[in-house]
């Protein structure tokens, strides 16, 4: 009989539980770990930030699916790692620390023979003096709770607005190594859509603010991608979208300052610059959750186990960006030193960025951090479900489903505005998420007519398709697994 | 302002009959990029 432990039930965690519990018979122990009572499905969240769809839409409790579905669940959270046990615990163990109900506040061993390291990133707000989601006139979108509190932001303003005010929108990456511009391009471009709809378009200026050095980078060094019948750059494709949209953008932007409507940034020129805003949606850095880890003597050996986020098996070796290779990107999440952990989804340590690192005159980095969207966390994470799966099955080590972010593809369907005939969206798609240069050598390391952009209506469809087809999924409603990552 | 998106375009974007169609195509497009199968980079010795 063995026992897997899962930490986190964000995209990767509840994708690795599901199909280890669908697939492993019951005498084998699924246990989810995670401080969180809900599942939300994330990407949502900008229609929560703008108030067209309740929280309540992209969320359900988790304690009782896991029931009926004999998942174990501690509405717990991880506080540090023993992966050899200790002088009492024969068996590798985590050690996690209730956060509800009569238990709350006490610790408990958790032991596993297998560990999923699902926890995702922290939202580093700390890293930014002054951001902090609804102080400063700063939101986040990040969790529903932010994107609540978002849209009460941005309806007062809209409010004030509709009395004659005119505002500053700034949008955009709060951090100099910020990553999910993504999310907040979505942002933008819905807010800036509300604003039309609540025909107070033309009291605001609104602002991109972000890390790329162009746009359209995404933390994924842009891409060369299809449009039609043409082949463009993506910050071509994106200009042409801010210029329609009469939205103005600020680059190579690090912010390192919050106060009250004011952004602090420094740019690639080392200048120190402000922005005013009357309202922010600033994504903040991301980072490990700074756990710690020690061995059977409770010697410290938390670097064997993190580099911020969890090692596993990158190429962590450092070296020049122009030596960069597809192949350093991990392929099984595996940690090199206890082969019985795994990290899929944001909780893996990247071996580097994606975009070209850059500093600015002042030696300041100002870059994006590389992303891990919903679909690459729920694909690795499946994989490391499966790799268990087999090795439990045969009774040795089995890692045959590998997926490397260079071998590997991305939908982006970003929303640019809510409704079911005047919504609009942008599908992006990238093969691979890595550019791989050997591979496509000609089309900046990437695959065109695999890599390719859209802008329309079904865009907003596709997207509302997939928030349906992702909850139903998470739900583990009949026939779930049928439904890719 | 820049009018960067012409009317003609804008209305094959909005028009929901043209993007009906737009909708089949790209959800079969992108299962077929994503849900295509994904795998390592590195040979094996
Ligand atoms: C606003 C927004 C919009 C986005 N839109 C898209 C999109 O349109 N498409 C897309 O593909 N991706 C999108 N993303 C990215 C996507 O949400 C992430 O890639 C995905 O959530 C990562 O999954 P994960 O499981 O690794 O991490 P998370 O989803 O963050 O899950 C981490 C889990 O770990 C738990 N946890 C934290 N600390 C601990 C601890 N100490 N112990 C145990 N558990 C812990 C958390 O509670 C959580 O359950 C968006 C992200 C944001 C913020």
């Amino acid at each position: 009989m063995a026992k897997i432990v899962v930490l986190g039930a964000g995209i990767s965690g509840h994708v690795a539980a599901s199909h280890l519990r669908r697939k492993l018979p019951k005498e084998h122990e699924v246990v989810v770990v995670s401080p969180n009572s809900n599942y939300q499905w994330i990407p949502s969240n900008i229609w929560v930030g703008i108030g067209r769809m309740k929280s309540e839409k992209i969320l359900f409790p988790l304690a009782p699916l896991y029931k009926r579905k004999h998942i174990g669940y501690k509405q717990a959270k991880a506080v540090s790692f023993y992966p050899e046990g200790d002088q009492n615990e024969q068996k590798p163990y985590v050690l996690a620390e209730y956060v509800f109900g009569e238990q709350k506040g006490q610790q408990e061993k958790i032991t596993y023979d297998y560990l999923i390291n699902a926890t995702g990133p922290k939202l580093n707000f700390e890293a930014t003096e002054g951001l902090i989601p609804g102080k400063n006139k700063t939101y986040s979108v990040c969790t529903y709770t932010h994107a609540d509190h978002a849209w009460e932001g941005l309806k007062a303003l809209i409010e004030q607005m509709k009395q004659g005010k005119k505002a500053r929108i700034l949008i955009g990456t709060g951090h100099a190594k910020a990553t999910c511009q993504g999310a907040a391009f979505e942002y933008i471009l819905n807010v800036e859509e509300e604003l039309r709809k609540h025909k107070v378009r033309d009291m605001a200026e609104v602002t991109w603010i972000s890390n790329e050095y162009q746009l359209g980078d995404f933390g994924m060094d842009g891409m060369l991608l299809s449009y039609g019948s043409m082949t463009m750059k993506s910050h071509e494709m994106i200009e042409m979208i801010f210029e329609d949209r009469d939205i103005k953008w600020i680059l190579g932007a690090g912010v390192n300052k919050i106060e009250d409507g004011v952004a602090h940034y420094e740019n690639l020129e080392g200048e120190q610059k402000s922005e005013l805003y009357d309202f922010a949606m600033l994504i903040p850095s991301f980072s490990g959750h700074g756990f710690k880890a020690f061995n059977k003597n409770e010697n410290d050996i938390t670097e064997k186990l993190f580099k911020g986020f969890m090692i596993v098996d990158a190429n962590y070796t450092p070296k020049p960006y122009e030596e960069w290779s597809v192949q350093d990107w991990p392929e099984t999440y595996q940690n090199p030193t206890y082969k019985n952990i795994f990290a899929p989804g944001i909780a893996f340590a990247p071996p580097h960025s994606i975009s070209k690192p850059r500093k600015s005159k002042n030696g300041t980095e100002i870059f994006p951090a590389p992303p891990r969207t919903g679909m690459p966390s729920g694909i690795t994470a499946k994989l490391v479900a499966e790799n268990i799966i087999d090795t439990i099955k045969n009774g040795q080590e089995s890692l045959s489903h590998k997926g490397s972010m260079g071998n590997m593809g991305a939908a982006c369907i970003a929303s640019a505005g809510f409704g079911m005939t005047t919504g609009s969206g942008v599908s992006i798609t990238t093969y691979p998420i890595v550019p791989d240069y050997e591979k496509y050598p000609e089309t900046q390391g990437r695959k065109l007519g695999k890599t390719f952009g859209e802008i329309g209506l079904a865009g907003h469809w596709l997207k509302l398709a997939l928030h349906h087809a992702f909850i139903y999924k998470a739900k583990m409603r009949p026939f779930w697994w049928l439904i890719p990552e | 302002m820049t009018q960067r998106i012409s009317k003609y375009q804008r209305f094959k974007m909005m028009n929901p009959i043209i993007q009906f169609f737009k909708f089949i195509y790209l959800s079969i497009k992108i299962m077929v990029i994503v849900a295509g199968g994904h795998g390592g980079t590195r040979k094996i010795n």
